[in-house]
């Protein structure tokens, strides 16, 4: 199949006419962009308004001496590990029973009505998790009306909170493109399998597991690429525990008027990204 | 895998998923219905939050343009980005890797700097600021998510089909239409739903690129929230999933797009 | 390369951006700060046949970097006068003609004269308003209100403390309960260490005053530091029982004034828009209706109620003695007062 599919080894140009477009316009509006934020964390100060800059690697030197950043980004990258894993465990499963116990006309329902939730704004979704989460709040006034004794259920501005924010953020990323790649399993596959004396696990494990790896994988890459850089969800609803790598760029930004060193955390971001994104390639490049 | 139990397991847990992604969207419906402004139980009823919204001339005009660019960017980004897919599928030839890695950046560098860059790059281009560089910004953001979400759907396609239908004596036409979009559909779907997501909910680009007086919905929400936040906006939410929710099942009833079966 | 998109941004454009008017005035400021109260919008176009187009920023860096990248785009700016020198400097914004701004001749003389506002003789800023971070309390927490900026470190009220998300606000509010000048912070360490000690007390930081009224109307928090036109809002129009508080350690002090950017495109505009913005018809309107920090034209404080907490309390002399002033920070310490505080977020217990 692979084999198939790479047919014109070598030649570009037989793929250029699809590619153009969709790559000449990313160049345009990130990757031009991009790059001058790249020179901009070369200097020692921007070049605007007549200030006096030099190239320096001092910024990536400040990045990763400082016992700050290191730390935060390790916690940032487990905080994409955590959103990610929890993701798959509720999602998969979901995405199986949509693709293969669901049938009719419903399908096509539930598909939609997977992602519509996100087509609210993240900021009032947001707002209504603090709402639910808070003391007073929905899950805290249900439990009352309900229960015969006093609970106090008050979990917001913590990190299970972020958790229940950024899970239900990615989701529906990783039910889709599990969904899609699920769904491509033809039944016979299944069934001859099961009729080899097959048992369910060794379906699960040998078969659907393997056959759905590159939505899994593009799913995952989908969440944790975005989660480790989020700062919106863990500010507003981590509280003290709230503070993240993308919260520390944000404030190099806002605060003071070091681009410079804003975008050298952001590139040295970016690189640890990718370098997990390589590891876990094997997975990834039959994803793509 | 289809014995009674666990399917109704199955389906069983596919529902309390739905339950769990609707259920900050149901707090912000009900909310929209209270009259405190700081989202307070006891809930009181009042239609205040869409009376105010009637009169708000710039919350409404700042939904339109959201939904305008919004819809240009999914029609824009889902051809561009199936393209892009199928040619990365098609054919193998060096760099493709880098340009599969390219797809990472613009999702993995926070929005924050990809919109200073932008402002300072259209700027200097010369491109300034406006709905066309918020629907420029737009478009390449949601591009990532639509190549390698429809890449997950063509990894299941076995080329095949094509073949076979090429040896049949099919053009090249009709392969595309009878053939290979069929199949990878659910892909396409659901990547344009991503992008419609994608763009209806990016502030960082828009609060940078749109011009004073012409701004996009999650703008108004972000500049709002710095002083008087109102429940309008949880009215205006509301409204959109609504009627989003009404197009769903009009969809589903004349569309099949779900998969092939 | 970007031909493509350059020509269909050019055709959208013509679609889409109408042509700008010349009677626009542009004007950048937060949201909600005034220059967009819809009625004032009215009533000032009404008068002069001027229309207000207002355009928002969330920080002090993003409103220079719009005034950067966009020249011409502005014809009025609301910077906090601590800022005006890094505006004048970069040379973005432009001398005012005071004698076009009738009102001008009310403000204050001390913050006309203001070093901050001018250079060489020329005019660069005109105040408009001035107020203070210090606290704010729920009353029924706090049935009388504290004297001392302690009552943060307070144990009782552990976990029910907010402090706002902004390091210079911290660190300055740090030098405040240790004795210190907030222009001239001798002893970081023991801004540090005061800090640290107020970390445990916190229940989250806040951004925005949305944060910070949600959180009190839930009663989540008992005290934080509060802006005062905030507080006022807060009381006016959302009915929130909170009373704001100017501690006997101190607060700090800012004045917001207008600036007239490089390129404006309409000067004269600008010119009127900022003498109606510091009109006392304006101002007392302004604070009656939703709440205000203190206009800097003496003749609009007169014109509000007696009792009227700016006029009252804010023009308590005793206050002003209390009070100190924000001035400009350089660049250097900032930045080292973002990364005692990014330290204090990351490591606190």
């Amino acid at each position: 199949m692979a084999a198939a599919a790479g047919g014109h080894r070598g030649r570009i140009s037989a793929a250029l006419p699809l590619l153009l477009p969709a790559y000449l316009w990313l160049a345009a509006a990130v990757f031009l962009p991009l790059s001058a934020m790249l020179f901009f964390s070369f200097l020692s100060d921007l070049p605007f308004g007549g200030r006096a800059w030099e190239v320096t690697l001092e910024n990536y030197r400040t990045v990763l001496g400082q016992s700050l950043y290191t730390t935060l980004l390790a916690s940032s990258l487990r905080l994409g590990a955590e959103v990610t894993f929890w993701c798959f465990v509720i999602g998969f499963p979901a995405a199986f029973a949509l693709a293969k116990l669901v049938r009719g006309r419903s399908r096509e329902a539930i598909f939609l009505l997977v992602i519509l939730p996100f087509w609210s704004n993240g900021l009032v979704r947001v707002f209504s998790w603090a709402m639910v989460l808070r003391e007073g709040g929905l899950i805290d006034t249900g439990l009352n009306a309900v229960l015969p004794f006093d609970v106090n259920f008050d979990i917001l501005y913590t990190r299970a909170a972020v958790l229940i924010g950024l899970v239900h953020s990615y989701l529906p990323y990783m039910v889709l493109t599990s969904y899609l790649a699920l769904e491509a399993i033809e039944d016979h596959v299944i069934e001859a399998a099961r009729s080899l004396g097959a048992s369910r696990l060794q379906i699960l494990w040998r078969l659907v597991l393997p056959l759905s790896l590159p939505g899994i994988a593009a799913g995952a890459a989908l969440i944790f690429v975005p989660v480790v850089g989020s700062f919106m969800e863990p500010r507003l609803l981590g509280g003290r525990e709230g503070t993240t790598i993308g919260t520390v760029i944000e404030d190099q930004f806002v605060a003071v008027f070091n681009w410079p060193l804003g975008a050298a955390l952001s590139f040295t971001l970016l690189a640890v990204v990718l370098a997990v994104l390589a590891l876990a390639a094997p997975a990834l490049r039959r994803a793509l | 895998m289809r014995g009674r139990w666990p399917t109704l397991l199955g389906q069983a847990w596919l529902g309390l998923v739905l339950l769990f992604l609707y259920l900050p969207i149901f707090v912000l419906a009900l909310m929209s219905f209270n009259a405190s402004p700081f989202y307070q139980l006891p809930f009181e009823p009042s239609l205040d939050w869409y009376r105010a919204l009637a009169g708000n001339r710039q919350l409404k005009a700042a939904s339109w343009n959201s939904l305008f660019i919004a819809a240009l960017t999914t029609v824009i980004a889902t051809l561009l980005g199936a393209m892009a897919s199928l040619a990365l599928h098609r054919h193998a030839f060096r760099g493709k890797r880098v340009l599969q890695a390219l797809l990472f950046p613009p999702v993995a560098v926070p929005w924050l700097i990809t919109g200073t860059a932008m402002l300072i790059f259209f700027f200097g281009v010369g491109l300034g600021r406006g709905l066309h560089t918020v629907l420029i910004g737009h478009v390449a953001l949601a591009l990532p998510y639509v190549i390698v979400v429809i890449s997950v759907r063509l990894q299941g396609f076995a080329p095949e089909l094509e073949e076979a239908a090429r040896s049949l004596g099919a053009s090249p036409w009709q392969i595309l239409r009878r053939v290979t979009l069929p199949f990878i559909a659910p892909g396409v779907v659901a990547g344009a739903l991503f992008a419609f997501a994608v763009s209806f909910d990016q502030f960082v680009v828009s609060y940078f690129l749109a011009t004073p007086g012409e701004t996009t919905l999650p703008v108004e929400i972000y500049s709002a929230i710095r002083k008087g936040f109102t429940p309008e906006i949880n009215a205006v939410s509301t409204l959109i999933i609504a009627v989003s929710m009404g197009l769903v099942f009009l969809t589903s009833r004349f569309f099949r797009f779900g998969g092939v079966r | 390369m970007k031909r493509i998109p350059a020509l269909f941004g050019a055709a959208l454009a013509a679609l889409l951006v109408a042509p700008a008017l010349a009677a626009e005035v542009h004007v950048l400021n937060w949201k909600g700060y005034g220059t967009d109260e819809p009625w004032a919008v009215e009533a000032f176009e009404k008068a002069t046949g001027h229309t207000v187009v207002n355009d928002y920023f969330n920080s002090e860096q993003e409103m220079l970097t719009k005034l950067r990248t966009n020249p011409g785009a502005y014809d009025v700016v609301m910077i906090n006068a601590a800022f005006t020198g890094d505006a004048l400097r970069e040379g973005l914004i432009q001398p005012i003609d005071t004698s076009k701004i009738a009102n001008y001749a009310d403000v204050g003389a001390d913050m006309a004269q203001s070093p901050l506002l001018n250079q060489d003789g020329q005019i660069f800023g005109v105040p408009w308003v001035w107020g203070l971070t210090a606290l704010a309390v729920r009353n029924e927490a706090f049935p009388t209100p504290p004297a001392s900026i302690e009552a943060m470190w307070d144990p009782a009220h552990k976990g029910k403390v907010t402090l706002r998300d902004d390091a210079i606000e911290a660190v300055q509010f740090g030098a405040i309960a240790t004795g210190q000048s907030i222009n001239d912070i001798k002893d970081l360490d023991a801004v540090r260490e005061k800090l640290a000690a107020l970390m445990p007390q916190i229940r989250t930081f806040w951004s925005s005053e949305n944060d910070w009224n949600q959180m009190a109307a839930a009663g989540q928090i008992d005290i934080g530091t509060y802006w005062s036109g905030a507080a006022a809002r807060a009381k006016n129009q959302f009915n929130l029982p909170v009373t704001f508080v100017v501690p006997q350690e101190g607060a700090i002090a800012w004045l917001d004034a207008f600036s007239i950017p490089k390129d404006a495109k309409n000067v004269e505009g600008a010119q009127a828009f900022i003498n109606y913005m510091i009109d006392p018809g304006f101002y007392v309107e302004w604070d009656t209706a939703a709440g205000a920090p203190v206009s800097a034209n003496a003749r609009a404080v007169a014109a509000l109620p007696e009792d009227a907490f700016n006029r009252a309390v804010m023009g308590d002399p005793a206050l002003a003695e209390r009070i100190e002033f924000q001035k400009p920070i350089p660049d250097a310490d900032k930045e080292k007062y973002l990364a005692l505080w990014q330290e204090l977020k990351v490591n606190a217990p």
